[in-house]
């Protein structure tokens, strides 16, 4: 049996714009299937209507037409929410509360026993990190250890599936690197992840699927590696190679009716370059 | 399929709200500053001008009741109208509801944290007005002790003094004042559900707080005036059924004068107040449901 963990069916959303008569069409027509075990991620620029989405297959926001279900249960039934964790755009906690305390109480909210509680939220502060922090109140959380409060407090209840709404945005490549091994780790437990993001490197190493969503349409959807590789086209990777090899291999690459596109020194991306710096930098200290 | 397990209502959610509501409402400087703010205007009522006895008591009373009525008011509208509005601006009700919890159980609970917020704001201010009575009656009862007349006399007077000052109707007439402000909680609450901002809210609240202490006078006035025309009367039907009679909650008139209230005029009060409370609860679930957030 494969019940999708999200189906999205024909959905459209109008939102209205009082005192005036006209109207915002956030998403429209979008049919929409996350298979259970796999990284779905909607991408899109700002208000291209992904958290709209979001918001909508958690229940929070009504339809206009069309309907959205969980694992198989309408969206607007309370009782879908069960095996879901999410993490909102930015989110912002009750900020009197510690991180332990906070889990807690969506522990609660999650209908977790007195004994299961206590152990998950040690398990959970584990996983993302903050078990140093527990006891500590999130008025002096930073943002990255806020949104790993939110991840946290998202997993808390062992969900089937989790949605996750821009969850690397204003977060600094340190904190946005872990967050991502997260999402790999969570993958591997067989948990389902919906993403949206409109930071696209990011996505891309962690996504099994795609979706490209502009002006609330879907203008794009598929496996990342068929979306993204092109044809006819193939890279080499050397190292040590000899200015007479390269040379060589270009004149094969000729005898043989292909083409040298390009011919470049390989380099490290950005990221990488910069997290090498400040971990060293920090075990300097 | 998932087994459901799910319960259509948990008290356990509720409470973890209520609770998480009323961490938060004290730590609010107005909670703070109002409470402060009530105690020591009830205290001070010990140094109003007195000429009897009984007139001590009456201004202390009048003036303890009076600021209990209007601080437990002020605090409950205060205290609600921010709630939701806040909640949605810092998305928290997002995580809150993407939960496997019911918009209902939601603003059930936050209520409860209200309530809860408002009975040890009673219980506070009661306290102190008591404490402040009990003094009162100690110093008249001395000074009282000390008049030269005969025993029976002294007997008589010295009873006068407890009657007028300490009673059990004092009790009462806390209960309502606390029953008022619950009511006054879950009216905000209604209103801030389809409120865009907590100041908005505030003030419709503060329009229906003059109407609904002002509404009783002016109903008689009118029906005395124009006769019971069905207009006038369908028109003040429907004015007392959108805004409280805010002054039946008033029996500091009643006590002071000395006069005990009677059991079943304080239960039909309580009953009326818990009923009307219960309807603005259940208004505001329904808007509620069908918010966009
Ligand atoms: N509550 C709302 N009322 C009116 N318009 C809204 C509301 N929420 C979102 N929108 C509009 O819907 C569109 C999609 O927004 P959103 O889903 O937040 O985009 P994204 O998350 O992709 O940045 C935007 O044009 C936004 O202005
Ligand atoms: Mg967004």
């Amino acid at each position: 049996m494969s019940e999708p963990a999200v189906a999205v069916t024909e959905l459209t959303k109008v939102f209205p714009v009082p005192w005036r008569r006209q109207e915002i069409v956030a998403v429209q027509n979008l049919n929409l299937r996350v298979e259970p075990g796999e990284v779905y991620g909607l991408l899109g620029p700002n208000g291209s209507g992904k958290s709209t989405t979001l918001k909508i297959i958690l229940g929070l926001v009504s339809t206009t037409r069309g309907q959205t279900e969980i694992f198989g249960r309408n969206s607007r039934l309370v009782e879908s929410r069960e095996a879901v964790g999410f993490l909102p755009e930015s989110p912002y906690f009750y900020k009197y509360l510690t991180g332990a305390e906070t889990l807690r109480f969506f522990g609660k909210l999650c209908g977790l026993s007195r004994a299961s509680l206590k152990k998950r939220v040690d398990e959970v502060l584990e996983l993302v990190g903050l078990a140093d922090a527990r006891d500590r109140r999130l008025s002096g959380y930073s943002k990255g250890m806020l949104q790993r409060i939110g991840l946290a407090q998202a997993l808390i209840d062992e969900p089937k599936l989790i949605v996750l709404d821009e969850p690397t945005a204003g977060v600094d490549p340190a904190g946005s690197r872990e967050i991502r091994d997260l999402i790999v780790d969570l993958k591997r437990r067989g948990i389902t992840v919906l993403l949206s993001s409109h930071l696209l490197a990011q996505v891309q190493e962690v996504c099994d699927r795609v979706g490209i969503l502009a002006g609330g349409v879907l203008v794009r959807e598929g496996k990342l590696e068929e979306l993204i590789a092109i044809e006819n086209q193939t890279e080499l990777v050397l190292q040590n190679a000899s200015d007479n090899l390269l040379h060589e291999i270009e004149t094969l690459a000729v005898e043989s009716h292909a083409k040298l596109i390009a011919h470049r020194r390989s380099t490290t991306t950005l990221e990488r370059l910069f997290l090498e710096a400040t971990t060293k930098h920090h075990s300097k200290e | 399929m998932i087994e459901a397990r799910h319960r259509r209502f948990s008290f356990v959610r509720v409470l973890a709200i209520a609770t998480n509501t009323f961490t938060e409402l004290t730590r609010l400087k107005v909670f703070h500053v109002l409470l402060i703010f009530a105690l020591l205007l009830i205290g001070s009522s010990v140094f109003m001008a007195r000429f009897s006895f009984q007139q001590e008591f009456q201004i202390l009373k009048d003036v303890a009741l009076g600021a209990m009525s209007i601080f437990t008011s002020l605090l409950a509208v205060v205290a609600t109208a921010r709630l939701i509005p806040q909640d949605i601006e810092d998305r928290t009700i997002y995580t809150i509801l993407a939960k496997p919890v019911a918009r209902f159980e939601y603003l059930i609970g936050k209520l409860a944290g209200v309530l809860l917020l408002l009975a040890i704001g009673t219980l506070a201010m009661g306290a102190m007005f008591l404490i402040v009575l009990y003094a009162c009656e100690q110093t008249v009862l001395h000074e009282t002790a000390r008049q030269t007349m005969s025993p029976e006399q002294l007997n008589d007077a010295l009873r006068a003094v407890r009657a007028s000052a300490l009673n059990a109707d004092i009790v009462p007439c806390i209960a309502l004042i606390y029953i008022k402000a619950c009511l006054l909680g879950a009216l905000t609450l209604f209103v801030s559900t389809f409120a865009t901002t907590s100041v908005f809210t505030t003030v419709v609240m503060v329009f229906i707080y003059f109407i609904g202490h002002l509404q009783a006078t002016a109903r008689e006035y009118w029906l005395q005036q124009s006769g019971a025309g069905w207009i006038t009367r369908t028109f003040l039907a429907l004015v007392a059924l959108i805004f409280p009679d805010l002054q039946a909650f008033n029996l500091v008139d009643g006590i002071i004068a000395g006069a005990a209230i009677p059991l079943a005029f304080f239960v039909k009060t309580a009953a009326l107040g818990i009923f009307y409370g219960a309807i603005y609860t259940l208004l505001a679930g329904v808007v509620f449901y069908g918010k966009e957030l």
